[in-house]
């Protein structure tokens, strides 16, 4: 079993927070993962800046544009992934990018210092699975079982889930929503089933994203996904707070605080 | 065990480039446009209609002129124009948004969405969304907003929305990503008429098909004048869509040489020009694998142009296999050049050309010379230059007093 698989269970859903890379320089987002770990992240989603984010919404988008003020070099990602992994060895890391940059590093070269640095999954989410260079990148991944994490919409039908199926390991990552990456409101009516359809179709553990920001969201939620991942609510907390860094912190540690506590299983 | 699967042309694939490279909540989208466009190519309804609002709605066939005063004034080769200036709308981007319309009618979708630069392909798009009664919503970075506020204007006037961009460089390929979050978010009622020959399978195939009437006419044209084939044909690129649609009639044809201008900019450092061909690498942008300029890191650099219409910091993934094939010369004009081209073509032939074609002027400027008089060179004409004669009277300095 993966890292990352082990980290599920039936008796409680995952917390899985995200954070920008380099966002506001490289030192404070290692701060940042600390007090999302110490708040009760199971699993961390560390963003890699992209200049061209379409899969994300404007919080992201500003996260980047504000990481990427910083000089950017895959070489500084990695060293600060290692420094993360080196504070928490436990808590799995999984990036989040887009496949631009890895592909211009070289991915076997990529993946090979990827996971030297701590990283135990990929979700590349402008990468879908009907191409040549996922199979590619799904075999170098697993020789260094590192997963690849497949995003699964409502807009995806069961024949395409099937395709997934040979080329995702891990957890699935379910969005919520049509759109791009942010807060909303309300979550949609059928979620529950679609969430239930997808643990059946893959046999894997099922995390929820997009959308997801307050404790009561997560917790309804969290009733019957594998894993709860928020990005845009975690990023506004750094993009509000981040030029002060020792409030910052404290904020992140208890929001992720008050979203685990949320979750199915941890607050008993 | 992951299955051995076969990637080929038949799948939106142009040698190395092409293919689908967008978010998972677009691909079903992508897929039933792409199924719907292969049941209407064959469909002989979908190509009378389309045959129909070329004739009578565009004015197609556009005419070939022979550039007299050009040819003399250039001392070399004979210039031919095809003329896309002449269409309705002033370019050849109506040739693709009537199309898409079509489909998008024949998905039941209510919406259309576009990103554009110079505006030409908002304007088109605002056209069909007035003509078939879509809600439109238009994408146009900041910049190019008030570069093109003529063209702007003219989208509202046609009653779609048309949404200002201003994060990035807010410029064409920013407009692009903040169309495609809005397909993300829309996409069961939306269709996104994209205007470029970019973009993920389908989109390369579909407007390219919808643009080679531009060649097809063109060689038919040709022929009927000369009995022969133009020995070149020369066309400006920035996402590459009046280009493809012209090379595609000649493509097989090797003794007509084909140039592709892109826009050189003010320099050779990265964000100062929009030369894909020369400075790009292979990368993945806006949903396809193609030559993109980025940098060390694999993050796309800022293109810049004095035309908002060539800044694109990708080209279509067939030009990027044309170019890598060896079929298609690619090069480049700066920004002065097309301005010095824009003003003499203004003077010299009567015909106020699109700054991105007033790239593709100056490069044919120099070939002429090179070939010689015994030679013909077609330029596609890709638009007319109406939108941009503020920014252009700007740049080389006349002012009011000047124009009396």
């Amino acid at each position: 079993m993966s890292a990352i698989k082990s980290v599920f269970s039936d008796s409680k859903s995952a917390f899985i927070p995200y954070i920008s890379l380099g966002d506001p320089n490289y030192d404070l987002c290692v701060d940042w993962a600390d007090a999302l770990i110490r708040g009760g992240a199971d699993i961390l989603e560390l963003g890699i800046p992209f200049s061209d984010p379409v899969a994300d919404g404007p919080v992201i988008q500003k996260a980047f544009k504000r990481a990427l003020a910083n000089p950017f070099s895959m070489d500084t990602i990695l060293e600060t992934t290692e420094k993360i992994h080196s504070l928490h060895p436990h808590i799995p890391l999984v990036y989040l990018t887009y496949f631009n940059p890895i592909f211009h590093y070289g991915f076997e070269k990529f993946a090979e210092k990827a996971k030297i640095a701590g990283i135990q999954g990929m979700i590349i989410p402008d990468l879908p699975y009907d191409t040549p260079e996922t199979d590619e990148l799904f075999k170098s991944l697993k020789r260094r079982g590192v997963d690849l994490i497949h995003l699964v919409t409502p807009a995806t039908p069961l024949n395409r889930m099937k395709g997934i199926r040979d080329f995702a390991s891990g957890f699935i990552y379910y969005v919520t929503s049509y759109g791009v990456t942010g807060e909303r409101k309300s979550i949609s009516a059928d979620l529950e089933d679609r969430i239930k359809t997808t643990k059946e179709v893959f046999s894997l553990p099922v995390s929820a994203g997009f959308g997801i920001s307050a404790p009561d969201q997560a917790k309804e939620i969290s009733q019957y996904a594998d894993g709860i991942i928020i990005g845009s609510a975690v990023q506004r907390i750094i993009e509000e707070n981040g030029s002060n860094p020792s409030l910052c912190r404290k904020k992140l540690e208890e929001y992720a605080q008050s979203i685990s506590g949320s979750l199915r299983g941890k607050n008993r | 065990m992951a299955k051995e699967r076969n990637f080929t042309e038949k799948e939106g694939y142009f040698g190395d480039f092409g293919g689908r490279y967008s978010p998972e909540i677009l691909t079903e989208a992508l897929i039933e446009l792409e199924d719907t466009y292969n049941k209407l190519r064959k469909d002989k309804k979908f190509q009378k209609d389309l045959e129909f609002y070329r004739r009578n709605y565009i004015g197609r066939p556009s005419p070939l002129t022979y550039a007299e005063k050009l040819t003399k004034a250039w001392g070399g080769a004979k210039i031919w124009l095809k003329r896309e200036d002449l269409n309705h709308t002033g370019a050849h981007k109506i040739n693709n948004t009537i199309g898409q319309a079509l489909i998008a009618k024949a998905m039941g979708k209510r919406r259309i969405i576009a990103e554009t630069g110079a505006g030409q392909h908002g304007v088109a798009t605002a056209t069909v969304g007035a003509l078939f009664e879509f809600e439109t919503a238009i994408f146009m970075g900041e910049e190019d907003l008030r570069r093109q506020k003529l063209n702007a204007i003219r989208m509202q006037m046609l009653g779609a929305k048309v949404i200002g961009v201003s994060s990035g460089t807010a410029t064409l390929k920013d407009a692009t990503s903040e169309a495609m979050r809005d397909w993300a978010l829309n996409v069961s009622n939306t269709h996104y008429i994209v205007g470029s020959v970019i973009g993920p399978h389908p989109f390369p195939t579909i407007v390219r098909d919808f643009q080679k009437v531009v060649g097809d006419e063109s060689k038919k044209q040709f022929k009927k004048e000369n009995d022969k084939l133009p020995d070149a044909v020369v066309a400006c690129v920035g996402g590459g869509s009046n280009a493809m649609g012209m090379y595609y009639a000649f493509l097989n044809d090797k003794k007509v040489k084909l140039y592709g201008v892109e826009a050189g900019g003010r320099g050779s450092s990265p964000g100062e020009h929009s030369a894909t061909m020369l400075f790009g690498k292979t990368g993945f942008l806006h949903g396809t694998k193609t030559l993109v300029i980025q940098d060390d890191g694999g993050q796309v650099v800022p293109a810049h142009s004095v035309s908002a219409g060539l800044d694109y910091p990708g080209v279509g993934p067939e030009h990027a296999h044309l170019h890598s094939s060896g079929r298609v010369k690619y090069e480049t004009v700066s920004d002065q050049g097309a301005l010095d081209a824009f003003m003499e073509v203004c003077r010299v032939e009567g015909i106020i050309p699109a700054l991105e074609t007033a790239h593709a002027f100056r490069f044919a400027k120099d070939l002429a010379k090179e070939l010689g008089k015994k030679k013909d060179i077609l330029i596609c004409l890709s638009g007319r230059g109406d939108k941009d004669v503020a920014e252009v009277a700007r740049l080389v300095g006349l002012s009011q007093g000047d124009l009396i």
